[in-house]
């Protein structure tokens, strides 16, 4: 999916969350590292900044959003990690983001329709629709 | 290209009305003389009505700061407008059923002047709003702008300049200088005591602004909109450089306008939340890191086309005082990645948060090649050839223009999105995920408050951006003033905010101070002598008042051209010694100016509008001063 290992690992860990509360906290642990990944990004090339800046923005939306979803485990997951290793350059950053938000939205796109609370259902939609528009931005 | 009308669309086409109408040299018929009157009457009505919405001064005592103080010096300026009113209303009463005249030229271009200056007087009305205790407020930040004292000079002798071209031809239409004996109509006899007030009225407010008014205050004016933003025009399909250049300030002014409506409803309403400032944020780092290319890319074409040294330096500071800009953004936009005022769904995002991602786009597609550029790794590009962003010098100018524009309404909305945060941090509104607190935090909700740290790098964040914002925004007015780019409007405006309010602070520490007792206006030296000719007509009176006060501004002026005069010719020069002139009295000087007296044939007791029975106050500003004059 990604040459960058670490995305691939986040990714796999959302995959296979097997409940709702696992794949929000996966969820949101990946939009954390979305988050961090690109913040650490956006000053590399000039031209990127404002993709990277966007991309950390919608991070922290979807973190928002899945933040106060009731099915959320309140005590610490794994915690998010990196998804790109400090070497990648921008580019190889940007597909490997834009991979994980991909695999992201399918799961909570998933999530979304098998809640049964409609504040998980809320929570699981706004989260993937943050995941889509990272992924709109870091596609090339 | 704007929609929204501005006050010269309406103050242009009426001073060329009222041109057109005392361009009529022949006699008027009668019909055409009852639509004068009827047309003129709405006219001074209208001029009047202007004058009284001038902010004047609190009490009747005088502003210690008399030189801004046109409105209080514009107050005999309303009388005599009143009693020129007065002096045309009957008749104008009389024919207003008739329609008389109306086909007359001069009477059509008298009706279409007082539409257009009533028109342009509901434009300047829409910036205010009264509370509920019926006290004007401003409802756009045009409204300091409108009541500062450059602006209101400017307005003053347009006015007067409009009161001094009806006289004359009043005077000759009233059959004032006609050689035949017959007798006057009664449109003849209302236009002949309407007259010398409406003379007076020139005079006076001419005397008010002075003519002291910075040049930018005419041009600020004339700019003034409506408050009513522009249409939004969201970037769609490929826009040019000249298109940019055009719909950037536009987009800039919707966003001041929505930062500025919103702030009154910021305290309560749902929308002033972290959503809507990090998108601010966020925005304006990327807005200004395109700016920042701009600016470069600029100085290397002014560099190119062998503009002047300076100016290129001056491009290349701007340009650096905005990556300062950027980077400060960049971390206010970092704290926000941690601190939060809670998720609310439905809130939604204020009205400027909502739109400044059409800021976003413009500013993008100008800095960079790609037209269709967006912040996505897609439609990334190369920054714009030099040549490409302006051809020309006179397209450096333009482009300059549409950054500082874009840098003057993120400005706007830095401000308001501070003083937000402020109160959020102050009501302990922030707040931090608890997922991403140590996990020996254990706390079972998703936020708890942030930590005194968290809410002090913030504060700290908008801090450092209101400095680097106020240091570029200084950077772009001063080249926007050396190049006269057509945004140095926004600098006037500026200053002429702030001077109104500085005074609105001087106003209210004066409402404060303990008052000193109150003064009885004192007669001056017109009105002594008459009162010592035993006259007590109330209209003479009055105009004697009148006089006084305006010999007391002609000397106050000419001391100050004269004390001019002698700080630039140095002392001695020009004059010969020993020859002296003594000064006229100021009452003769000021009679150049005063109206003239009542014709023969004209009775004292029907001067216009002043009933006898009514006690005259002598105008506003009038004091005893030492000596015992009005001052």
């Amino acid at each position: 999916m990604s040459d960058v290992p670490e995305a691939n690992d986040i990714a796999a860990r959302l995959r296979q969350a097997a409940s709702l509360p696992e794949v929000l906290a996966a969820g949101l642990d990946a939009f954390e590292a979305i988050r961090t990944a690109a913040r650490h990004c956006q000053d590399q090339v000039p031209e990127l900044f404002a993709a990277f800046m966007t991309t950390a923005d919608a991070a922290v939306d979807g973190r928002e959003a899945l933040t106060i979803a009731p099915s959320l485990p309140l005590d610490g997951g794994a915690g998010p990690g990196a998804v790109v290793s400090t070497g990648a350059d921008a580019g190889q950053a940007a597909g490997a983001l834009a991979a994980l938000a991909a695999v992201l939205r399918l799961r909570l796109t998933d999530a979304a329709t098998q809640a049964d609370l409609p504040d998980d259902r809320t929570a699981c939609q706004d989260g993937a629709e943050a995941a889509d528009q990272i992924c709109q931005l870091m596609t090339r | 290209m704007t929609s929204t009308p501005v006050f010269s669309e309406f103050l242009g086409p009426a001073g060329e009305h009222i041109t057109a109408a005392v361009s009529f040299r022949g006699d008027l018929p009668y019909e055409a003389q009852c639509g004068v009157v009827r047309q003129l009457d709405r006219l001074v009505a209208t001029l009047a009505r202007y004058l009284t919405d001038l902010p004047l001064p609190d009490g009747l005592g005088p502003s210690p700061a008399l030189e801004r103080d046109s409105a209080g010096r514009a107050a005999p300026a309303v009388l005599a407008l009143d009693r020129a009113s007065q002096s045309l209303r009957p008749a104008a009463a009389g024919a207003a059923d008739s329609g008389d005249g109306v086909a007359h030229p001069a009477v059509g271009h008298l009706s279409a002047a007082a539409d257009y200056l009533a028109a342009g007087r509901d434009l300047l009305h829409t910036h205010f709003t009264l509370d509920p205790a019926g006290a004007r407020t401003a409802s756009s930040y045009w409204a300091p702008v409108i009541t500062s004292w450059p602006v209101t000079a400017a307005l003053l002798s347009e006015l007067a300049s409009y009161a001094q071209n009806l006289a004359p031809w009043i005077a000759r239409q009233s059959g004032a200088r006609r050689v035949s004996p017959g007798a006057l109509t009664s449109a003849q006899l209302a236009l002949r005591n309407a007259e010398p007030w409406l003379a007076l009225a020139g005079t006076t407010l001419q005397a008010a602004q002075r003519a002291h008014y910075p040049l930018p205050a005419r041009r600020l004016l004339d700019a003034i909109p409506a408050n009513a933003p522009p249409p939004r025009q969201p970037p769609s399909g490929i826009e040019p450089v000249t298109e940019l250049c055009e719909q950037i300030p536009l987009t800039a002014e919707r966003l001041r306008h929505a930062a500025f409506t919103f702030a009154a409803r910021a305290r309560w309403s749902p929308a002033a939340a972290s959503a809507s400032w990090r998108r601010d944020a966020l925005a304006s780092a990327i807005t200004s890191h395109g700016n920042e290319f701009i600016l470069r890319t600029l100085a290397e074409r002014a560099g190119q086309l062998g503009l002047e040294p300076a100016f290129r330096a001056q491009l290349r500071d701007a340009a650096q005082a905005m990556e300062r800009a950027w980077k400060s953004w960049r971390a206010v936009t970092e704290q926000w990645d941690i601190v939060t005022t809670g998720a609310y769904r439905g809130a939604g995002l204020t009205p400027a948060a909502r739109e400044i991602g059409d800021l976003v786009l413009r500013t993008g597609r100008l800095a960079y090649r790609n037209p269709h550029w967006t912040p996505a790794c897609a439609h990334t590009s190369l920054v714009r050839d030099p040549a490409d962003l302006a051809h020309s010098p006179g397209e450096i100018i333009t482009a300059l223009s549409a950054v500082h524009h874009a840098t003057d309404a993120i400005n706007q909305i830095a401000a308001n999105d501070h003083q937000a945060v402020l109160d959020a941090a102050a009501g302990n509104l922030l707040y931090v995920p608890t997922r991403l607190l140590p996990d020996t935090c254990d706390i079972p909700h998703p936020y708890t408050p942030a930590p005194r740290v968290h809410a002090d790098a913030v504060l700290a964040a908008y801090d450092t951006t209101i400095d680097a914002t106020t240091r570029i925004t200084a950077a772009l007015e001063d080249l926007a003033i050396a190049v006269n780019a057509p945004s140095s409007l926004l600098t006037a405006a500026r200053q002429a905010s702030i001077g109104t309010q500085l005074d609105q602070r001087r106003q209210h520490d004066e409402r404060n101070a303990p008052r000193p007792h109150p003064v009885t206006p004192v007669p001056g030296r017109t009105e002594q002598a008459l009162r010592k000719l035993h006259i007590r007509d109330p209209a003479l009176l009055l105009r004697a008042a009148v006089i006084d006060h305006a010999a007391r501004d002609l000397l106050a002026e000419a001391t100050a051209k004269a004390h001019s005069r002698n700080i630039v010719s140095g002392p001695g020069s020009r004059s010969v010694p020993g020859l002296r002139q003594a000064p006229a009295p100021p009452a003769r000087v000021a009679s150049q100016d005063m109206p003239p007296a009542p014709r023969a044939g004209q009775p004292v007791a029907a001067m216009p509008g002043v009933s006898p029975a009514r006690p005259v106050s002598p105008p506003a500003t009038h004091r005893r001063s030492p000596h015992g004059g009005l001052t």
